[in-house]
């Protein structure tokens, strides 16, 4: 830099020296000393050029310039605040919607196996007769490892469910069975204590190695867990290691929690070979290719169906190696990334028109600059720097706006007692993907309205008559675009208007008993302490009659199911009805049904249209009783009275004291169906749920209430529900659907809006002039006002009617999507529209409000 | 400076003027008019160099390090810069030389034929 500057300083002294010399020589040759100084100075020609060349023999000039441009183009934006922010926000959006996208496709799809060199994993999938499928049986998968020669190893590992107990506190985990050599094969080392080993521990003593989640989550990250016993549904397990940070098992949208060996459990379900529980992934030996390591899978499986026709018959087997994995998973990508890369293009088009229309004003300036010797070249890259500043900036607040995005996830998914959740993060790729998206998003909005202006011829430009219409072509296009922009508004903002008059309607629905209440739900399993079905029959009591006298507590009751959910998918009892005919014919029917404690109808705030409610007396030595659902008493015994018939089900008979209202068992948008309810005294079972109704809120009794049922025993596993929880899962569909359209919706609007105006505003430049003579001729500022407005309206107007065609074949597609609301609701369209009409008109009022401020006389001046 | 002797002169090919620059200074060490007016009368006043396109051209030789700078006196006693060639520059100029005769050779090669069928 110093040997810079030297350089230059000495460099005005070199000119002028020669300069001086050939003066010298001109005078020798004869000329007077003015002529001969004049010849000198023309023969060395333009003296700022050589310096500036001279400047740029040293390099640095580039940063100095482009400084310069970022400078000048900071100044540009900052006259103009309001297009800046505009255009930034714009970016933003498209940006950080394809980095949002970009990173689940990432997340979903696109990334390998949590392990070391994953490129050398397959995962094993077998077709059965029944259709394809990656669940292996334990014995099949003991025969795949120990036949196959071209693996280096294969782990199994199967899903399951867990309590974890922590002090007083018990919740849900998730645990994967795992073959024994599951970390040494994926080569995942734990960040503390040790992993599995590969030969059976001895002393069978039970294991298990923890997520890095879980230990944070449950554990604050004791450095002293491993080694230490904790509590899983009932049995102590000892901590042998903590797997590493961000490793969650193999499963990318469930994590697990805890690894356990398989081989510690005995159950009979490893011996069983029709029983598909295990996933498996192997790991190609060095040298082997995917093509070979199939051949052998194929021969084993045939080997294996021969060998046990009643399981394996017609199945085989063969693998998918991580590249026909990548390659499967490119196509899915592609379409995802397309869909928002268009969007991106959308935005990239309203940016590149809202720029035009600024050039369109920055003409003269332009012009100005070229006539005063601007380089066309240094000129474009002026009008890029803006562009490029722009989209930084715009990058920047994308992704912070992903950021954002993925943090929404949770919000996205439906409840789950444990987390669930693709691993979403901004990491590398990410930031590069961004950077290539800003760098085309420069290209495409900057490039497009910065060479022609460059190419400006300058004499009409000069002049001071701003020029008439433009070529009719680019508004064409550009026209088409906007329209496109308003018709999809349309068709989002109706699509959303039904999504949320549906839920609307759906939270409206009686659901069979009452939402309003302060509810709280604690599932327990007996079962996993050690309870037979009797035995938890007399807990559930205890814990009821416990719970419901604590103060604050009204009612407390118990049920094999809860209301709403789909717990045992909703199991059914083949039912017959003596002196009913069944429908063709049948012996027995189908029907869901429940087992509840005491008091159930009450607690839920479920009516009983007739008859009586179960009593004590309706115990194991009573009468069989059932309580049937309205829609099985009218189905079975229609226009008669139900009251005192009698059913059979599991072979027993039952009579019917009372009639229930209907209730939605699974789903809150089912038909009304037959279901019955059965005394839980009469059919226990060693699980279910302990349903209380609190006087204040539930979330503030939760702790005493597990403090009592843990005072009845404290081993049986418990989890929470509220009643909020369990309607949010229930309206999780409708609510995310409405809210993802409706946030699609209003992107929607604001491209439209941000179209609409680059495009009026561009009219209303190119058109000054016109308006100058108008309203020299005495239009008023009305007239100008009707005259930009309409022609906004006008595009609006035919982007409504477009727009509501299409609505109406969308719209129907989605009619699976809506209750109690019409796929062509005339209201919806109606508010749609209006909405559209409305944007459409503010986007046109800041353009037309620039042109009623037209000066005449300053319009008009150079006429 | 009459139009006559304007048209016989002929402008400078793009990046020819360093390796003129180079050959100059072969001679020893010029100030930068010196420098100017030698390749002028050397090429019999053929090449016209506008003489301000010298001193980006001396920047970025210096800055390659081709050629040094130092300071002198002009012949008319005046204090003046003097450009020398360094050894790199040297070995640089044999490099460009022989680049240039392989360039003039080929385009010569592709010239004479078109003059040889002209001639009969």
């Amino acid at each position: 830099m110093r040997r810079r500057k030297r350089m230059m300083e000495d460099l005005d002294q070199d000119i002028r020296e020669h300069i001086g010399m050939e003066t010298q020589d001109n005078i020798e040759r004869g000329m007077s000393p003015e002529e001969a100084r004049y010849a000198a100075v023309r023969k060395f020609g333009n003296v700022t050029r050589v310096k500036e060349d001279t400047r740029e023999a040293w390099s640095f000039v580039w940063l100095e310039q482009l400084l310069q441009d970022f400078g000048f183009a900071l100044r540009m934006l900052a006259r103009n605040p309001g297009f800046a922010v505009v255009v930034i926000l714009m970016l933003a959006l498209g940006i950080g919607a394809n980095s949002a996208v970009f990173t689940f496709a990432e997340a979903a799809l696109l990334r390998s196996w949590p392990a070391k060199s994953p490129e050398s994993l397959a995962k094993i999938v077998a077709t059965t007769p029944q259709g394809g499928t990656e669940w292996f049986s334990y014995p099949d998968y003991r025969d795949l490892s120990e036949q196959c020669q071209s693996l280096e190893g294969i782990v199994a590992w199967s899903r399951h469910q867990m309590t974890l107990r922590v002090g007083a506190e018990s919740q849900f985990v998730l645990d994967d069975w795992v073959s024994p050599n599951y970390f040494t094969v994926l080569s995942v080392h734990a960040q503390l204590g040790r992993t599995l080993s590969e030969t059976p521990d001895p002393t069978r003593e039970l294991i298990v190695v923890i997520s890095d989640a879980l230990w944070h989550r449950v554990f604050n990250a004791d450095p002293n867990l491993v080694g230490k016993p904790i509590l899983l549904t009932g049995k102590s397990y000892t901590v042998i290691g903590i797997a590493p940070p961000r490793f969650r098992g193999l499963q990318r949208e469930v994590p697990t929690d805890l690894w356990l060996p398989v081989s510690m459990e005995s159950a009979s379900e490893l011996q069983d070979r029709a029983y598909h529980d295990f996933e498996l992934l192997g790991r190609l030996r060095p040298g082997v290719t995917a093509t070979e390591a199939k051949a052998e899978f194929e021969t084993i499986g045939r080997r294996l169906a021969e060998a046990y026709p009643s399981t394996n018959k017609a199945t085989t087997f063969t693998l998918v190696s991580e590249s026909e994995r990548l390659r499967d998973a490119l196509f899915p990508t592609f379409m995802l990334m397309t869909a928002v890369g268009l969007v991106l293009l959308i935005c990239c088009a309203n940016v590149a028109g809202l720029v035009l229309a600024r050039t369109e004003m920055r003409h003269r300036e332009i012009a100005v600059r070229l006539a005063l010797g601007a380089g066309r070249g240094r000129l474009v890259r002026l009008l890029l720097t803006e562009s490029a500043l722009l989209a930084s900036v715009g990058a920047g607040l994308g992704l912070l706006l992903a950021s954002w995005l993925l943090r929404l996830q949770p919000a996205l998914l439906p409840p789950a007692p444990f987390e669930i959740g693709l691993d979403l993060r901004l990491d590398s790729s990410v930031l590069a993907f961004t950077l290539v998206a800003a760098a085309l998003t420069v290209i495409l909005f900057g490039l497009v309205p910065a060479l022609p202006a460059a190419n400006l011829n300058l004499i009409p430009a000069l002049k001071p008559v701003q020029s008439g219409p433009g070529p009719a072509r680019r508004f064409g296009m550009r026209n088409v675009l906007v329209l496109g922009e308003i018709a999809l508004s349309v068709v989002l903002l109706t699509a959303s208007g039904l999504l949320v008059r549906s839920l609307v309607y759906s939270r409206g629905l009686n659901a069979g008993f009452d939402t309003r209440k302060s509810l709280v739900f604690f599932d327990l399993s007996p079962g996993l302490a050690g309870y037979n079905a009797e035995a938890s029959l007399r807990f559930f009591q205890q814990a009821a009659e416990k719970v419901g006298g604590l103060t604050g507590v009204r009612r407390a009751s118990f049920a094999r199911r809860v209301l709403l959910s789909d717990s045992e998918g909703g199991a059914k009892q083949r039912v017959s009805i003596p002196g009913v005919e069944l429908p063709q014919g049948q012996p027995n029917v189908p029907i869901k049904f429940n087992a509840v404690g005491l008091d159930y109808f009450a607690t839920l705030g479920t009516r009983l249209i007739e008859g009586r409610d179960f009593r004590a007396a309706d115990g194991p030595s009573g009468a069989r009783v059932v309580v049937i659902s309205e829609t099985m008493a009218r189905r079975f015994w229609p226009g008669k009275n139900a009251l005192g018939q009698q059913i059979v089900a599991d072979g027993k008979d039952f009579q019917i004291i009372g009639v229930a209202e209907d209730a939605k068992i699974i789903h809150i948008h089912e038909a009304p169906e037959p279901y019955m309810y059965f005394p839980f005294a009469q059919s226990p079972i060693n699980w279910g749920t302990l349903i209380v109704e609190t006087r204040g809120d539930p979330r503030t009794m939760v702790a005493a209430i597990r403090r009592e049922i843990g005072n009845v025993d404290q081993n049986v596993p418990v989890g929470v529900r509220t009643l909020n929880y369990l309607l949010q899962q229930a309206f999780w569909e409708d609510q995310t659907a409405a809210g993802f359209v409706g946030a699609l919706g209003m992107m929607g609007m604001f491209m439209a809006a941000t179209g609409l105006y680059g495009l009026i505003s561009f009219l209303v430049n190119r058109r000054r002039h016109e308006i100058g003579i108008r309203m020299a001729l005495g239009a008023e500022r009305r007239d100008v006002l009707r005259l930009v407005l309409s022609e906004g309206l006008r595009l609006a107007g035919i982007g409504i009617v477009v727009g509501c065609c299409i609505s109406l074949g969308v719209t129907r597609l989605m009619s699976g999507l809506l209750y109690g609301v019409r796929p062509r609701d005339p209201i919806t369209f109606a508010t749609s529209s209006a909405v559209v009409i409305l944007i459409a008109l503010v986007a046109s009022y800041i353009p037309a409000r620039r042109a009623m401020r037209v000066d005449p006389m300053v319009a008009l001046r150079y006429e | 400076m009459s139009t006559k002797e304007q048209k016989e002169r002929i402008e400078l090919l793009q990046g020819t003027l360093d390796l003129l620059i180079l050959r100059t200074l072969v001679r020893g060490p010029a100030h930068g008019h010196a420098i100017a007016k030698a390749i002028e009368f050397n090429s019999d006043e053929v090449l016209q160099v506008e003489q301000g396109s010298l001193y980006p051209a001396l920047h970025r030789l210096i800055k390659r390090g081709w050629i040094g700078v130092e300071e002198g006196t002009s012949e008319n006693n005046r204090r003046a810069k003097f450009y020398r060639l360094t050894a790199k520059g040297r070995r640089q100029l044999a490099v460009e030389t022989s680049k240039w005769d392989k360039l003039a050779g080929a385009i010569a090669q592709i010239l004479r034929p078109a003059e040889q069928e002209g001639e009969p």
